[in-house]
């Protein structure tokens, strides 16, 4: 058996020498699947910390006096799990641990979950096979950065289980600094070593774009896929050794007492806001940017036509990237002078110029086209519907007037679940749907994936649509309790949660069913035209069986029928001048072989 | 937007069923409270129509289309266009347009709320974990209290119609000032002054002569929660969440009579006086007086009790050990707990530090304690009604207010 005909998950010999062959790969593909396991892990443990935020939420604390006399307190959901928690020879209040459940939910989201989600697992698994390429530019650097993932990861959770980390995500000074310093040492550190796995994937992605596109394939024949990758590796590079550097700076001030940040110190908090903004803004586009690209991969394959404004859509990539570094301080709109808020909010407008074009050319791709209603389009256009209003609630949020009253509300944490969530969460379902079979040779059960995707799609709704009413009626973030008339809100907002929990279970219960039982899966099931189409499902363990050539764009519709493909499906509406039926003919396989 | 027309005229409307549900719905019915309500609304208001109309546009159109343009297995999608620069410039120019206007009226709209005019009435607000001090020109630092978010909460007053100056200032970590019916809101920094104003517009209480009790006036009360409250909005630990205030807006002369009372405290006994600075200095957040556990130990049978200190140590719970902790609270901290209060030194006169102490003594179960506690309570309070009738001059209403 050569490499050319072995799939990629075929096993090495016996058990162990095939665990020792995922141990040790250097394998892109292998290490894409390891980081999926890994991400939707850490997604399975964020959403329970969020599910007991939840359930603490349904009601207020409220103390009464019953009629024997007797004081109670009523509405604490997570009481049973504070008399428990023993620390330092006494429980915790219900408060304190709400205040770590919220933290670790949003920490385990960002750092674990969000930002290596798309790129370091999908975006591993396809991007060299987009380009036509064997591996990624660096695959030891790969497997490197891999690891260092898992060791920070583990540092998160140690920090959760050790004492627990309570100053919210951003861990904002001079709290943060005060505050149960053993186990927050151990997440700062912890997200400083994540930082340098998601910069030596940025660097092996920018390096691999460059360097080992199939010959022949210009800039612009790329995927849209690999441009919101390639701005998202720039954005990483870039931005995370700001937030390396900031978060040691707080390791460092606790421990030296050096005075940076604190004031009992002589530092200044603000200082640090700018620090972590200075990068966490930018890492916001390293979340969302990678979403958009698989948006218009969905959009384009299932529409069967070529996506409108293709240089429109990668310029956009680059353009969101290159002004994400310059709008951080519209996070401080409440603490800083005047002037600085007025530069921040107009340079933030910017930002939603390239994002109007982007909604604007996926709606304008699905005109005239050939749609195919399945799981991955109908996750596209729960994406275009959710990302849209997370896009709009964002102008409320620049213009200083009115952020004044919605900052730090719920308003601010509707918009950036609508963002985050609907944007690239919706997205990355519905590219793993896309995707799947290709990555394990297995169809899923298409029913089951829609009806986990309409429960998802209305869940995620009902959950965070009221929570713009609670922003604008004034609730604030972080709040583990509050006024008794703001209760059917968030009650309402909480069974969105169940039902949002029970759809995302029963995607999960699709794809176990679809690894046992699945029917194997075509090479091509969509009629897509990228490369991963032309190769077999899953890959090969070199990816093709032979090197690919370029014959076609990206998103040649028109003129090409899709390798693997029957022509009486797919007809193309204009065949090329020379050709009857399209230059790359019924298989992947019958360009010219270079090797 | 000549179509939203009928839409913002119908909503204008105060007697208006629907303009009420409407911003019930948004702002739980607080417009207008405050001169800077209407601009931040309006601006709000302008965003959320331009935004609906694009939502609806967008929507329709991609439903429309993914109807319309289903796959039929066998055909293609015709040729079509797959850029168009007119359209495209089009739908790039137009947004960024409306985007340059957004920007603008916000910040035409901002501008003023930063700077306070000069004859605004300054109030000095002090935060801490977890509570909120307003300290007014007289002196008064209120004392009464209600339950917000199930903790005793300040209830603080301001005038109608008179620019209020706050200065705020942090003891410890950052929090945030927010009066949302008033939509302001300022960091408060432990490092230096921060500052907003507003201008109320709405009185929401009154003083009732036959109840002698602060009310809700009939058209601010909508439900559990009437009139205005502040409220925290940056995380600052474990009992953020409890972190409010109650903000009553008053008539100019009921704000004279709330301040009056509010000054004068020489009328309370000093157990009765303690237990009102317990919950109103925000004691209560830390300390229960029922025996349960919170940050710092409870006050209930604390009195005479020996601790042991972190780091070595023990002493008795007396007068000096309580003097101690409310001025420095990091020099003995009890086994168990973390250091985490912040010192009060020059925020309570001798008397209400005194009143305290006993308040305290007053909570143990040695009855000897607080006998001599309540003894020496009625007999302060006998000296005091002495000196003030040797000068021949009464309290008034002192002892007055309340809920």
């Amino acid at each position: 058996m050569s490499h050319h005909d072995v799939s990629y998950l075929e096993p090495k010999g016996s058990f162990w020498q095939t665990v020792w062959s995922w141990v040790y790969t250097i394998d892109h593909k292998k290490i894409g699947v390891m980081y999926l396991t890994a991400v939707l892990l850490a997604f399975l443990l964020g959403g329970l910390f969020a599910l007991a935020v939840r359930a603490e939420l349904f009601t207020p604390y409220q103390t009464i006096v019953t009629e024997t006399g007797e004081t109670i307190t009523k509405g604490e959901a997570l009481r049973f799990i504070a008399d428990r928690w023993v620390e330092n020879g006494s429980t915790l209040t219900v408060n304190n641990v709400y205040n770590r459940f919220f933290t670790a939910h949003g920490a385990i989201m960002v750092f674990l979950f969000i930002i290596p989600a798309v790129p370091a697992a999908l975006g591993n698994f396809f991007l060299p096979i987009m380009l036509g390429a064997k591996d990624v530019a660096f695959p030891r650097l790969n497997l490197m950065s891999w690891y260092i993932y898992v060791f920070g990861s583990l540092l998160a959770v140690y920090s959760l289980v050790n004492g627990g980390v309570e100053t919210g995500w951003t861990f904002y000074t001079p709290y943060s600094t005060t505050t149960n310093w053993g186990s927050t040492t151990a997440m700062l550190l912890s997200a400083f070593i994540l930082g340098f796995s998601s910069i030596f994937t940025g660097m092996n992605f920018i390096a691999t774009v460059h360097k080992l596109r199939v010959p022949g394939m210009g800039w612009f024949d790329m995927p849209l896929f690999v441009w919101a990758i390639y701005a998202t590796a720039i954005i990483q590079v870039l931005a995370t050794p700001v937030l390396g550097i900031t978060l040691l700076m707080l390791v460092f001030e606790r421990t030296f007492q050096i005075g940076i940040f604190d004031p009992a110190l002589g530092g200044d908090p603000v200082l640090y806001q700018h620090f972590f903004w200075f990068y966490s803004h930018p890492a916001v586009y390293i979340m969302i940017l990678p979403g958009f690209g698989i948006a218009s991969e969905l959009l384009a394959v299932h529409c069967h036509k070529k996506i409108f404004g293709y240089r429109a859509i990668a310029f956009s990539s680059i353009a969101i990237a290159a002004i994400s570094f310059i709008v951080w301080a519209h996070h401080m709109f409440t603490a800083q002078s005047v002037a600085l808020n007025a530069i921040f909010s107009a340079l933030t407008f910017l930002v939603a110029i390239p994002t109007a074009i982007k909604v604007f050319n996926w709606i304008a791709t699905m005109y005239k086209a050939s749609i195919s209603i399945n799981t991955p389009m109908m996750y596209a256009m729960y994406f275009l519907f959710c990302f849209t209003i997370g896009g709009l609630t964002g102008p409320p949020l620049a213009t200083l007037a009115s952020d004044i009253h919605l900052h730090d509300t719920y308003f601010v944490v509707a918009h950036f679940h609508y963002v985050m969530m609907g944007g690239t969460v919706l997205a990355f379902i519905g590219g793993l749907h896309h995707w799947w079979p290709k990555m394990f040779g297995k169809m899923y059960w298409e029913p089951g994936a829609q009806l986990a995707g309409i429960l998802v799609f209305v869940g995620f709704n009902v959950t965070f649509f009221t929570q713009f009413f609670l922003g604008t009626r004034g609730m604030p973030r972080r709040y583990a309790t509050y006024i008794e008339e703001l209760t059917t809100l968030h009650q309402i907002s909480t069974i969105g949660s169940w039902i949002l929990a029970l759809g995302l279970f029963l995607h999960l219960f699709v794809f176990i069913h679809s690894l046992a039982a699945g029917k194997p899966a075509p090479k091509n099931p969509w009629g897509g035209l990228t490369f991963e189409w032309e190769t077999e499902s899953p890959p090969v363990e070199h990816n093709f069986p032979h090197e690919p050539v370029i014959v076609h764009g990206p998103y040649d519709y028109e003129s090409v029928v899709p390798p693997h493909c029957d022509p009486a499906e797919y007809p193309v509406a204009r065949p090329p001048a020379g050709g009857a039926n399209g230059t790359n003919g019924t298989n992947g396989t019958n360009g010219t072989h270079h090797a | 937007m000549m179509l939203l027309e009928p839409i913002s005229t119908l909503l204008a409307t105060t007697s208006n069923p629907i303009k009420r549900a409407w911003d019930h719905l948004w702002f739980y019915g607080n417009t207008d409270a405050s001169n800077f309500a209407a601009g931040s609304d309006a601006v709000f208001f302008f965003i959320f129509w331009v935004s609906a109309f694009f939502f609806v546009l967008l929507m329709v159109l991609m439903v429309i289309f993914a109807i319309k343009y289903r796959r039929v297995p066998g055909k293609s999608a015709p040729v079509s266009a797959s850029h168009n620069t007119p359209l495209e410039i089009f739908w790039s120019v137009v947004p960024t347009i409306l985007l340059a206007v957004m920007f603008f009226w916000g910040l035409i709209e901002y501008l003023p709320t930063r700077v306070a005019p000069g004859d605004a009435e300054e109030i000095q607000v002090v935060a801490s974990q977890w509570r909120w001090d307003w300290v007014y020109d007289n002196g008064a630092s209120p004392l009464n209290t209600e339950v917000i978010a199930n903790m005793e909460s300040p209830i603080f007053a301001l005038p109608v119609n008179k620019p209020v100056k706050f200065v705020l200032s942090s003891l410890d970590v950052i929090h945030s000032f927010y009066i949302p019916g008033f939509r302001i809101k300022r960091d408060v920094m432990p490092n230096m002054y921060t500052q907003l104003w507003a201008e109320p517009t709405q009185v929401s209480h009154s003083w009732n002569e036959d109840t002698e009790e602060w009310q809700v006036v009939p058209e601010m009360a909508r439900g559990d929660f009437d009139g205005f409250y502040l409220a925290c909005t940056e995380y600052c630990g474990d009992q953020h969440s409890q972190m409010w205030g109650r903000v009553m807006v008053l008539s100019q002369g009921d704000y004279e009579r709330w301040k009056t009372q509010q000054a004068d405290t020489s009328g309370i006994p000093l157990v009765q006086l303690g237990g009102d600075l317990h919950k109103a200095k925000g004691c209560v957040a830390c300390h229960s007086v029922d025996g349960s556990r919170g940050t710092g130990p409870t006050w209930q049978g604390i009195w005479g009790k020996t601790h042991t200190y972190v780091g070595g140590g023990s002493g008795i719970v007396d007068e000096n050990y309580i003097r101690e902790s409310i001025l420095e609270p990091a020099a003995n901290i009890v086994e168990g707990y973390p250091n985490q209060m912040v010192s009060y030194q020059g925020q309570l006169t001798d008397r209400e530090l005194y009143a305290i102490v006993k308040y305290i003594q007053s909570l143990s179960d040695n009855a000897e304690d607080v006998a001599a506690a309540e003894a020496e309570s009625e007999a302060e309070m006998a000296a005091k009604q002495e000196a003030a009738e040797s000068e021949g001059g009464a309290d008034g209403d002192a002892a007055g207010g309340g809920e």
